[in-house]
């Protein structure tokens, strides 16, 4: 059995001489054909039928993939999964996606076209490429061209391919043994790389931390301890009345709380409930009515609920005809506008827990009025 | 050689024509449509050339040679700086029409006072001269001396050219930011924003490109410019297609930074552009402007593909104008006005553009014939 090569080298004296052995040497079959030269040489893609790199395609199709991973990502943290109004911004504000969806892209992209090249199509990783240790490389990298016939499989045959070259007009040949492509991860290599990081970390940041305090003149950032600001048990100059937060302006009203007022409450009996009657809009209504009505028009909505024997007040009895009759605008212009002794809850409840409160009502006044065709209702 | 010398009817008349709805305009549209259409073709007139002379500095500030034997044609439609002159003079008339700086108001203006000397009709005027002063200068230096070597063959004008060039840059990015601070963003002179020069410059450079790929092409149908090749179109079509992303890039930084801040003084301009059917251009600005020509030029055979970069240029340009109208013409307030004024504006400027340009090609050399890199340029390969 022939010893295993990687490649046969032929050298050549002139890039004319190299280009004319190509086509003899490609028609030999004997493997795979590549050219080492000392510089680029115009038309040798064609000649050696290079195909044409896939890595654009790979990068366009990674890049747009980044775009989308970013977009989604972004929108599920900031729309679905922890929405946090800043700025007054909706949570799921396009604009404010850009700037990650464009570094996201070129990550994605560049990751590709650097690690795509050298693993897919540059099929690293081993140390040292064979040819890099033959003899003929000092004249490669100066003055002579080569061209390799390198082992598609175990078939190859070296000294057919050292004999094809030689026909081409190649004017030494020489044979490559096969690369050592064994494991280079090993624990002592890792060990060693780690250390390396480590001990960069360490210099760098010594470095880093001795020259700011020794040219103090020459800050790399704006400190955050140097930033004006409150510190506690500190008098604080920072706004004029000494406060370290200002009230929001007169008027300012939270996302959501919507309208403040609403006319007069004949003018609110034409409002109609915009929510839909779903379980979840009742588990709202729920929530509020035990939460913020309760304690004065009591758990069942008569109007006896634990405040109003210790002040004396006299709470509407919400189960009474009258307000078994009331139109729903009415009862949320009551929510939203306060009446006599009650206060208005325009500040506590957003827009969507007002209508849902009063579908709520309606679900305790049907509740204590109940007939036997309901029962069937909820029968499954 | 074999020129084509025939005076074109078709183009001086459809001048001719543009001149009449032009002088129309000025008689009937109301003076505030007339000069605003002015505006935006001096605008246009000075952006295209100012582009082209780029491309040329840059070429001697970085000592290119690929772009040797096509260099001739940027330093051909550079020379439009020459009749923006009197267009830019006669374009003064427009300040205290267009320009809120420029008014007796103006003083009692709380933002606008404090900068009174700076918009008001003298200092304004004295920008603009030494703007197109200065530009003047490059194109005197850059361009008149590499006319001058076609017959003088004196290498010598290639070391001058490199040393005037990182100063013309300099110059370049105070021209580029006056035309685009006093004369686009001065009609709204409450708003401001930092990187507007860069905006313009971004646009002034795609359209310089475009209109060199475009006349590239033009030349290379009638059998000129021979042994200019795939490989020189490549370049161009990747600077394009490069730089559709740094216009963008800019643009976009823009607006979010104020979108992010949301000040009235700031926004106010965004919610102008996302009014009504203004909304309609901002959006086709963005497709036409980026995401149409990135995709059509982002494959690698496209960028040297005759055709389609034929395409894309023409959409460049049409889409820099789009962008210019985008910026000056909400200034007349309310929907966007487009009819027979703007049709005869552009008839009449486009056609006096043509004419300009294919004066210019007939006359001289091809290609610079004197510079001694012309046979590299020649030879590259990518
Ligand atoms: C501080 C005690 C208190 C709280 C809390 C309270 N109410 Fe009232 N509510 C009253 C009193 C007192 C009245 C009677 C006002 C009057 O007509 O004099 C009233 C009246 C009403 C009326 C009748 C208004 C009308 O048009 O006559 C409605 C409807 C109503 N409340 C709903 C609610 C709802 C829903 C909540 C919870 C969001 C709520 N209330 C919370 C004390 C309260």
């Amino acid at each position: 059995m022939p010893e295993t090569s990687y490649a046969v080298l032929g050298l050549f004296n002139t890039p004319d001489a190299l280009m004319q052995a190509i086509p003899k040497v490609r028609a030999s079959k004997l493997g795979t054909v590549e050219a080492y030269t000392p510089y680029p040489i115009h038309g040798i893609d064609e000649a050696l039928g290079l195909r044409r790199s896939p890595l654009g395609g790979m990068v366009l199709v990674m890049g747009v993939l980044g775009a989308i991973t970013a977009f989604g990502f972004e929108y599920w943290i900031s729309a679905i999964d922890y929405p946090i109004i800043t700025g007054g911004k909706a949570a799921s504000s396009w604009e404010a996606f850009i700037p990650i969806m464009f570094e996201v892209t070129v990550l994605f992209a560049t990751f590709t076209a650097g690690l795509g090249m050298l693993l897919l199509l540059n099929k690293l990783p081993f140390f040292g490429h064979p040819v890099l240790s033959s003899k003929s490389i000092t004249g490669i990298t100066r003055d002579r061209y080569a061209l390799a016939l390198e082992a598609e499989n175990d078939a190859f045959d070296s000294a057919a391919a050292a004999r094809a070259l030689q026909e081409a007009g190649a004017v030494e040949v020489e044979i490559l043994p096969a690369p050592d492509r064994s494991p280079f991860l090993t624990s002592d290599y890792i060990m060693r790389t780690l250390g390396g990081i480590f001990a960069a970390c360490l210099v760098s940041g010594l470095a880093m931390y001795f020259a700011t305090k020794w040219f103090p003149l020459l800050p790399p950032m704006k400190y955050i301890q140097d930033q004006p600001r409150l510190n506690a048990q500190k008098a604080s100059t920072f706004f004029k009345d000494g406060h370290g937060m200002q009230p929001p302006v007169p008027g300012t009203v939270a996302r959501g709380y919507l309208p403040t007022a609403t006319g007069t409450q004949e003018q609110a009996a034409s409002l109609l409930n915009p929510l839909p009657r779903t379980k979840a809009v009742f588990a709202m209504g729920h929530k509020v009515y035990v939460n913020r009505c309760e304690v004065c028009h009591g758990a069942l909505a008569n109007g006896l609920g634990s405040l109003t024997a210790a002040y004396g007040g006299k709470p509407a009895n919400l189960q009474s005809q009258q307000f078994r009759d009331y139109p729903d605008g009415k009862l949320y212009w009551a929510i939203v506008n306060g009446k006599n002794a009650m206060p208005s809850h325009a500040p506590y409840l957003t827009e969507q827990e007002r209508w849902a409160v009063v579908h709520y009502v309606r679900a305790l006044q049907r509740a204590q009025n109940a007939k036997d065709e309901d029962l069937k209702v909820v029968a499954p | 050689m074999s020129r084509n010398m025939k005076p074109s009817p078709l183009l001086w008349g459809a001048t001719a024509l543009g001149a009449a709805g032009v002088l129309a305009t000025y008689a009937t549209a109301g003076h505030e449509r007339f000069w605003a259409n002015w505006v935006l073709w001096f605008v246009l007139m000075l952006t295209l050339g100012l582009g082209a002379l780029f491309i040329v500095a840059l070429e001697h500030l970085v000592n290119a040679k690929w772009s040797v034997p096509v260099r001739r044609i940027p330093e051909r439609i550079a020379t439009l700086l020459l009749p923006a002159i009197p267009i830019g003079l006669i374009a003064l008339c427009a300040l205290p029409v267009l320009y809120p700086g420029t008014r007796p108001e103006a003083a009692q203006h709380p933002i606008l006072a404090g900068k009174a000397f700076w918009l008001s009709v003298p200092f304004f005027s004295v920008r603009t001269l030494i703007a197109l002063g200065l530009s003047t200068l490059g194109l005197a230096v850059l361009v008149g001396g590499s006319l001058k070597q076609d017959a003088s063959k004196d290498p010598g004008f290639n070391l001058r050219a490199r040393k005037f060039a990182p100063a013309f840059m300099a110059i370049f990015a105070i021209v580029i930011t006056l035309i685009a601070f006093d004369w686009i963003s001065g009609l709204t002179p409450e708003w401001y924003s930092d990187i507007f020069g860069v905006y313009i410059f971004a646009g002034a450079f795609l359209s310089g490109l475009a209109a060199t790929a475009l006349a590239l092409l033009y030349l290379q149908d009638q059998g000129r410019l021979e042994g200019v090749r795939g490989d020189h179109l490549f370049n161009l079509g990747g600077f394009l297609f490069a730089f559709t992303v740094f216009w963008s890039y800019i643009g976009f930084a823009q607006y979010m930074l104020m979108w992010y801040a949301n000040m009235p003084d700031e926004v106010i301009y965004y919610k102008v552009r996302l009014a009504g059917s203004w909304r309609a251009i901002t959006m086709s600005l963005a497709f036409l402007h980026f995401i149409l020509p990135f995709f059509a030029l982002v494959t690698r055979d496209s960028k040297k593909d005759p055709k389609r970069l034929r395409l894309v240029a023409c959409l460049m340009l049409f889409a820099h104008v789009l962008d210019m109208y985008w910026l000056i013409f909400p200034a007349l307030g309310g929907a966007p006005r487009f009819s027979w004024p703007e049709l005869s504006f552009a008839l009449f400027f486009l056609g006096g553009i043509l004419l300009w340009l294919r004066g210019a090609m007939q006359k001289g050399e091809d290609m610079p014939i004197g510079d001694p890199f012309l046979r590299e340029g020649l030879e590259f390969r990518l």
